[in-house]
């Protein structure tokens, strides 16, 4: 018996030595889809020897672990760079004051639009919302040009949407409430509701609710209708409001933040002057489709350039601030 | 003198460390809440709204625990009591679900009903719930009350059967001895169905937890979403307070039922129907959703099974590794938990135990970080042992029941005998008590194993930055990931956690034999 507790000492032990941090490291929270960020962020290590401790999350699953973990080490930041699929977050912890100031060389080359004036934030590459359908259920030339016409009584319950209180649904909801006067929004989104939109759990499952036909056509993000299309020839996307003079559609950057008082903010920043390359943007390209913020990168040609879509004119941080504004009347929307 | 005073010592001093391990960020984080000068603090946020859907919940969950309570009592009976071949390989079989995350059953479920109708939408989210919880959680019931059903003494049933019918036995002798089996499952399964965030969310349906989900990941709103978890805490704390004699005293999560004499039924030619009906069960509960998951795994352009192990072999020696260390702190708290309620009469570390065990992962979560995430305590933030101590926050009671109700079946005059002949405590315990509590405590470590293996609330929100685990790892790439390559993760995570258990299992003959010939 003694040996035994000997024995479960020096096991206790081994595995408490395994996880101890090193100087030459950067820790890095984010909220981008791991598959995609993860190979970004070994080239990294590879290419310059300093050590990524990365904590993932996913937007998809309404970044929870990664959002309130942030908010709740806000007095002893152990996290250096906050990579996020789209600024919203970032403004939440910049007005919570958890983000700190940084303009990276590199920021230079991102177009003032994606980028916050005061530097707590900067974008790179790009998706953007669009509409996904199964062609077996409708055709290309009778779906909707508008966002606006998702009431339009012949597609009636014939479409999903994700819970706009979570993720970029939430974003993309506050934009349109930007950019259409309150009064306008409220009633295009009861029209959604008379015309039976079916609310998903997540832009994932919007996805798969199209692929596999049981809803005509639904919103969801250009990495998700990019994966769908990989994984069914049923499925396309297209664009909305891309008509002259159209409202046109969101488009959404990754964003980076660097944290106040982080522990490896140098680091850190070696890290965010990394993913805000041109190298970068090429890689997310490739693997998600994501669409370069940098004039001239190369990419492939199934993704889409930012230079031939209209995109929806919005300013992220009043986007977020009208968010805040119409979050208790989307809870309510949901609930009822 | 001396004696008394070390005694203390022993008995108090590790019982305040760990108090402190445990109870701390609790009490920071109550204490934060009742100071807060915030308006929506205490209970403000109270209202109609607020109480219907509490109501709302409540009712979802009691119909979960009716149908799985009635459900795991039908099959413990049918297990635990009658005679028939292969009973030990449905046992089994049937527990499993208990196992995989129910968010995992939620998905194949809702796919299955695509896949049968065309349409998901054709389940009723209320309904999807409900039957998710009842089939996932009624393994409990067939657990508890199966413990119970094996602890009746074949005496009591002869007498009954002299003078009345089978029927009128069990109605009458039967079931009010197993009363107590029969409210632990019922109220264990309400809390656990009240609890679980992922099934209600991903059917849609809005309850109680959904709202403090919506609270923390929405709104960002740590103060309202921890006013409505306290609320929910208590809520359960009443619940289970009402019945504390039985959860203190139950016989329930028993590993050997020693010294009982239990009568065993025969069922003559009902054995085909017996066996045509386990099928049944293990094709709605297992099979089906295990096919379903194959059917997606499948389903894809390409094969995504060698893509899946590339991205998940890497996490399974670390998450095993972390799972084996949690197993065993686990365990020996619980033993010595369990000790010192059933032998010390010191029952307050069980109920401190019991109370962490209810509250919501993601509450658990946050409070953890408070507490700990300060430059002095970063040994413990940063490191793997702030997942230690959240794993015996999490899982340290069920491993103190199991091992408390294997102290209660050790005869208390071994330990006298002993001690009458001058044989020192300490080597008491170690040559009386532990081989004799061995089954327990392996039972113990082996479900400790598997659920911290499997652990997703908590651990999501404090591992240490670089650590890969095996569910975070699914549920991060499982977000964005084609359907083939997440529904291939979930089944190697499924075959990796099947093949520890099988090892356990192997192992544990191997120990119990050894132990039982010394």
């Amino acid at each position: 018996m003694r040996n035994f507790i000997i024995n479960f000492i020096l096991i206790a032990l081994y595995g408490l030595s395994a996880c101890t941090p090193s100087s030459d490291e950067v820790v890095v929270y984010c909220t981008v889809d791991q598959v995609f960020s993860e190979p970004v962020l070994r080239d990294f290590e590879e290419e310059t020897g300093i050590t990524v401790r990365a904590v993932f999350d996913t937007e998809e699953t309404k970044s929870t672990g990664v959002m309130n973990r942030l908010i709740a080490e806000k007095d002893n930041t152990q996290c250096d760079l906050f990579w996020s699929g789209d600024p919203l977050r970032n403004v939440v912890l910049q007005s919570k004051g958890i983000t700190s100031p940084y303009q990276s060389e590199q920021t230079d080359l991102i177009p003032g639009h994606f980028k916050e004036t005061g530097h707590h934030w900067t974008g790179f590459s790009a998706r953007a919302r669009v509409l996904i359908y199964n062609k077996t259920r409708i055709s290309p030339d009778s779906l909707p040009l508008s966002i606006l016409e998702l009431t339009h009584p012949r597609f009636k319950g014939q479409f999903t949407l994700a819970n706009p209180l979570f993720g970029t649904t939430t974003f993309h909801i506050a934009a349109l409430f930007t950019v259409l006067d309150k009064a306008t929004a409220e009633q295009w989104m009861e029209g959604l509701k008379k015309n039976q939109v079916v609310i998903a759990s997540s832009n994932g499952d919007v996805k798969k609710r199209v692929m596999n036909g049981e809803l005509a056509f639904g919103l969801t993000d250009t990495d998700d209708a990019f994966e769908a299309k990989k994984e069914s020839s049923e499925v396309d996307y297209v664009f909305l409001d891309q008509q002259p003079g159209g409202m046109g559609t969101l488009i959404m950057p990754n964003a980076l933040s660097m944290m106040k008082d982080s522990p490896n903010s140098e680091n850190g920043k070696k890290l965010m002057d990394y993913l805000l390359s041109r190298q970068t943007e090429a890689k997310l390209a490739i693997s998600c489709a994501q669409m370069p913020l940098i004039m001239g990168t190369e990419v492939p040609d199934v993704v889409p350039s930012l230079d031939h879509i209209i995109p929806m004119k919005i300013d992220y941080g009043q986007t977020s601030e009208v968010l805040e504004q119409i979050q208790p009347w989307l809870k309510k929307w949901v609930e009822e | 003198m001396g004696g008394g005073v070390s005694r203390y010592i022993t008995r108090y001093v590790p019982a305040a460390v760990l108090a402190l391990l445990l109870l701390g960020p609790l009490l920071a984080l109550l204490v934060r809440w009742l100071t807060s000068s915030d308006e929506l603090s205490l209970l403000a946020f109270l209202n109609t709204g607020t109480l219907l859907l509490i109501g709302r919940s409540l009712l979802l969950s009691c119909i979960v625990a009716v149908l799985a309570s009635l459900m795991g009592t039908i099959c413990g009976f049918l297990l635990y009591r009658l005679k028939f071949p292969f009973r030990g390989f449905y046992k089994l079989m049937l527990l499993l679900p208990l196992l995989v995350p129910p968010y995992i059953f939620a998905v194949a479920w809702k796919d299955g009903f695509q896949w049968l109708f065309g349409n998901s939408s054709v389940m009723i989210p209320e309904v999807g719930m409900i039957i998710v919880h009842t089939l996932v959680l009624f393994p409990l019931a067939m657990l508890i009350t199966g413990t119970a059903f094996s602890q009746i003494h074949s005496g009591l049933e002869e007498a009954g059967l002299m003078r009345v019918s089978f029927r009128r036995m069990l109605i009458k002798i039967v079931l009010p001895l197993i009363r107590p089996g029969l409210t632990i499952s019922f109220l264990l399964i309400l809390i656990i169905s009240l609890s679980d965030f992922s099934v209600p969310a991903f059917f849609g349906v809005n309850t109680f937890t959904t709202e403090i989900f919506t609270q923390f990941s929405a709104f960002y709103n740590h103060q309202l979403a921890i006013s409505q978890s306290f609320l929910l805490v208590l809520l359960c704390l009443t619940l289970l307070l009402s019945e504390n004699r039985y959860l203190s005293d139950a016989p329930f999560f028993s590993v050997h039922v020693k010294g009982s004499s239990t009568k065993h039924y025969s069922v003559g030619k009902g054995k085909t129907i017996l066996h045509i009906l386990m099928w049944i069960l293990l094709l709605v509960v297992l099979v089906l959703p295990l096919v379903m998951l194959f059917h997606q795994a499948l389903s894809g352009r390409e094969i995504l099974f060698s893509r899946a192990w590339e991205l998940l072999s890497p996490t399974i020696f670390q998450s095993a590794k972390l799972a084996f260390l949690g197993a065993l702190i686990i365990s020996a708290i619980g033993l010595w938990v369990a000790t010192m309620k059933e032998r010390s009469r010191f029952p307050y570390l069980n109920t401190m135990l019991l109370l962490t065990f209810i509250i919501p992962s993601t509450v658990l979560g946050v409070a953890v970080i408070k507490f700990y995430n300060h430059p002095a305590t970063n040994f413990i933030y940063t490191t793997i042992i702030i997942l230690l101590i959240t794993y015996v926050a999490r899982f340290g009671f069920i491993a103190a029941r199991i091992i408390g109700n294997g102290i209660k079946q050790i005869p208390g005059s071994l330990d006298e005998v002993a001690r009458v002949i001058g044989i020192p405590p300490i080597k008491r315990f170690f040559s009386i008590s532990i081989p004799l509590l061995l089954p327990s405590v392996f039972t113990a470590f082996v479900l400790a194993f598997v659920l911290c293996l499997g652990e997703l609330g908590t651990t999501i929100m404090i591992y240490p930055p670089g650590t890969e685990l095996m569910p975070v790892k699914i549920f991060t790439i499982g977000a964005n990931a084609p359907l083939a390559l997440t529904s291939s993760m979930t089944l190697i995570s499924f075959g990796v956690t099947m093949l520890f258990i099988l090892l356990f299992f192997l192992m544990g003959k191997i120990i119990f034999k050894r132990f039982r010939y010394a």
